[in-house]
């Protein structure tokens, strides 16, 4: 009984750390405009939209969040193999990943703009120093809450996979979610701000992002503040039950019918998701639209 | 015509001499490890390897990927890449399964597989919400006019100058299948390594089985990572782009990758099993 609590106690302070996670992880991509929206932000200039919007896809949300995770738990890993304190070691092993990923974003943000030149995009010195030591501290928040968690699950709830291969798994994980949640409300609901809500983005409008503020140019931080209030959090909570729903089944239900009771509940949790994910699309149709008269034939 | 408008071809035709050459090149590839490691466990690894990189192929196939233009709301699917998606999937399936592995090949396969559509049920539901309360726009399929599971018409719900959005019920399902395929095949490859490692390497390294298994979970973990990234990276490249999910045109093509992944996992099982075997 108490080794279920205990536990249910680590479950519940992973889902926690996991949701922080997500929060972080979109908001940093969206600062410095790494997901998919990063193709409008690449785009805009060669259409004549020169901008001053943060550019350093670094490669995918997911794998750059593998790389940087991994690396943060396998620094972490290393430390707590020469003894360090485990609190010491995942404070410096965050820290030193978050480094890499400050090199990554200023050579990507060099490297992406520079080859604007053609189209007189101007690589800005004061955008890079002010925007980078942002998504540095978002990254840190993100990889450190990462790699905590998986030490917990390593650690605490006893998963056989080392450290950093854990990183790795969860990184991935971490950079599906968030980008997979957070990307449209950042891409269509900000980049397209200017455009109907309610609608995509007409293909004929791509490249023309909003690039003014209420006072000047609309820079990164005002993306962040933005994309702060729905995909972020969106993205912590979508992450966060991911790894709450997946460690409780396995912690409560794992000794239930020999492994099967950790199945079952898997199942009816999908099930469960699937009705509310009706239900949803179901509501945006009796809400919004239809917008034409029903035809036959698909496009 | 320009990348934007051109529209992608379904081209599900098998190329007949290709495919023969990769069947053969398969059939040497598993003569080779017969012939190396003889019948026996490692020579069934190496069969449940091949099987799990088909079951991750076919899966990625299922998963409903928008990539740069659902972001926008500008084409149906999720906002990601596909081999990211699907890998993220899998590998919180395989997070599972190997939590599982000591409760037996099919409990650990089913618990991997459960892991991988839990991910995409909890991330596609989230998807649906965002485009749903957050930006207002209804979910609208470009590929057919009736969804096939609800039957509910797609055509007056999508925006002008689009080619639908957000995700709708088959392509949600989609991606549950794709999450439950990749996650049990992921977990597959990884149980079948670590059977192999864990036979092997006490002989090798002179230790106890219990001392080596960390050495073996991590190999057999790092080997399953690897073989799920290109199973997925390869059926990226034949559905080229964006798939809305089983109901899209381009999901015809999936024999073309089996083929290829069934060679590439052969080779890459081949390797993995012949590192301790030699």
């Amino acid at each position: 009984m108490e080794s279920i609590a205990f536990g249910i106690g680590i479950t519940a302070l992973a889902g926690a750390l996991a949701t922080v996670a997500g929060a972080a992880e979109n908001t940093e991509s969206d600062i410095g405009s790494q997901g998919d929206p990063n193709s409008q932000v690449q785009l805009a200039p060669q259409m004549g939209f020169l901008h001053r919007i943060f550019n350093k896809a670094i490669a995918g949300e997911p794998p750059a969040y593998g790389l940087w995770i991994c690396l943060g738990a396998g620094i972490a890993w290393a430390f707590m193999a020469m003894q360090i304190n485990p609190v010491l070691a995942l404070v410096l092993g965050s820290a030193l990943a978050v480094f890499i990923q400050g090199v990554y974003a200023t050579t990507a943000y060099l490297g992406r703009t520079a080859s604007l030149a053609k189209f007189g995009q101007p690589v800005f010195v004061d955008v890079l120093k002010s925007m980078t030591t942002v998504t540095m501290a978002h990254a840190f928040v993100a990889i450190f809450t990462t790699v905590t968690m998986c030490h917990l699950i390593n650690a605490a709830l006893g998963h056989p996979f080392p450290l950093p291969l854990l990183g790795l798994v969860w990184g991935i994980a971490l950079g599906a979610a968030g980008s997979a949640t957070g990307n449209p409300f950042y891409g269509k609901e900000r980049q397209y701000q200017s455009q109907k809500f309610g609608a995509g983005v007409p293909i004929s409008a791509s490249g023309n992002i909003v690039r003014y503020a209420e006072a000047g140019e609309r820079n990164s931080l005002d993306n962040g503040w933005f994309s702060a209030k729905l995909g972020g959090p969106a993205s912590g909570l979508c992450f966060g039950l991911i790894v709450f729903l997946e460690i409780w089944r396995t912690v409560l239900f794992e000794h239930m019918g020999a492994g099967w009771g950790a199945i079952i509940v898997g199942v009816i949790i999908i099930l469960i998701f699937t009705v509310i994910d009706r239900y949803i699309e179901v509501w945006a149709r009796k809400n919004y639209g239809p917008y034409a008269k029903p035809t036959e034939e698909g496009s | 015509m320009s990348a934007v408008g051109a529209k992608p071809q379904a081209g599900g035709a098998m190329d007949v001499p290709a495919t023969i050459a990769g069947i053969i090149l398969l059939l040497v590839i598993i003569g080779a490890t017969y012939f190396l490691v003889g019948p026996g466990l490692m020579f069934m690894a190496l069969i449940g390897i091949i099987i799990g990189g088909l079951a991750i192929a076919f899966g990625v196939h299922f998963v409903p990927v928008g990539g740069a233009p659902a972001a926008m709301g500008q084409a149906p699917g999720i906002a990601t890449g596909v081999a990211m998606l699907a890998a993220g999937a899998g590998l919180a399936g395989l997070f599972g399964g190997a939590w599982a592995a000591e409760q037996g090949l099919i409990v650990a396969v089913v618990t991997g597989a459960v892991g991988g559509g839990l991910l995409m049920a909890i991330t596609c539901m989230f998807v649906t919400f965002i485009y749903v309360y957050g930006m207002g726009i209804p979910c609208a399929s470009g590929k057919v006019a009736k969804d096939p599971i609800t039957g509910d018409t797609q055509t007056e719900f999508k925006s002008q100058g689009t080619e639908g959005h957000g995700l709708p019920f088959v392509s949600y399902v989609g991606g549950v299948i794709g999450g439950l395929l990749g996650g049990g095949g992921g977990t597959l490859i990884y149980i079948m390594l670590l059977d192999v490692y864990k036979e092997a390497l006490p002989g090798m390294m002179g230790a106890l089985p219990a001392q080596i298994m960390p050495v073996a979970v991590s190999m057999a973990g790092i080997f399953a990572v690897g073989m799920f990234l290109v199973n997925a990276v390869l059926t990226a490249y034949n559905i080229t782009g964006t798939i809305e999910g089983p109901h899209d045109p381009k999901f015809k093509r999936f024999p073309r990758a089996l083929v290829a992944s069934a060679v590439a996992s052969a080779l890459c099982g081949m390797v993995a099993i012949l590192i301790v075997a030699m």
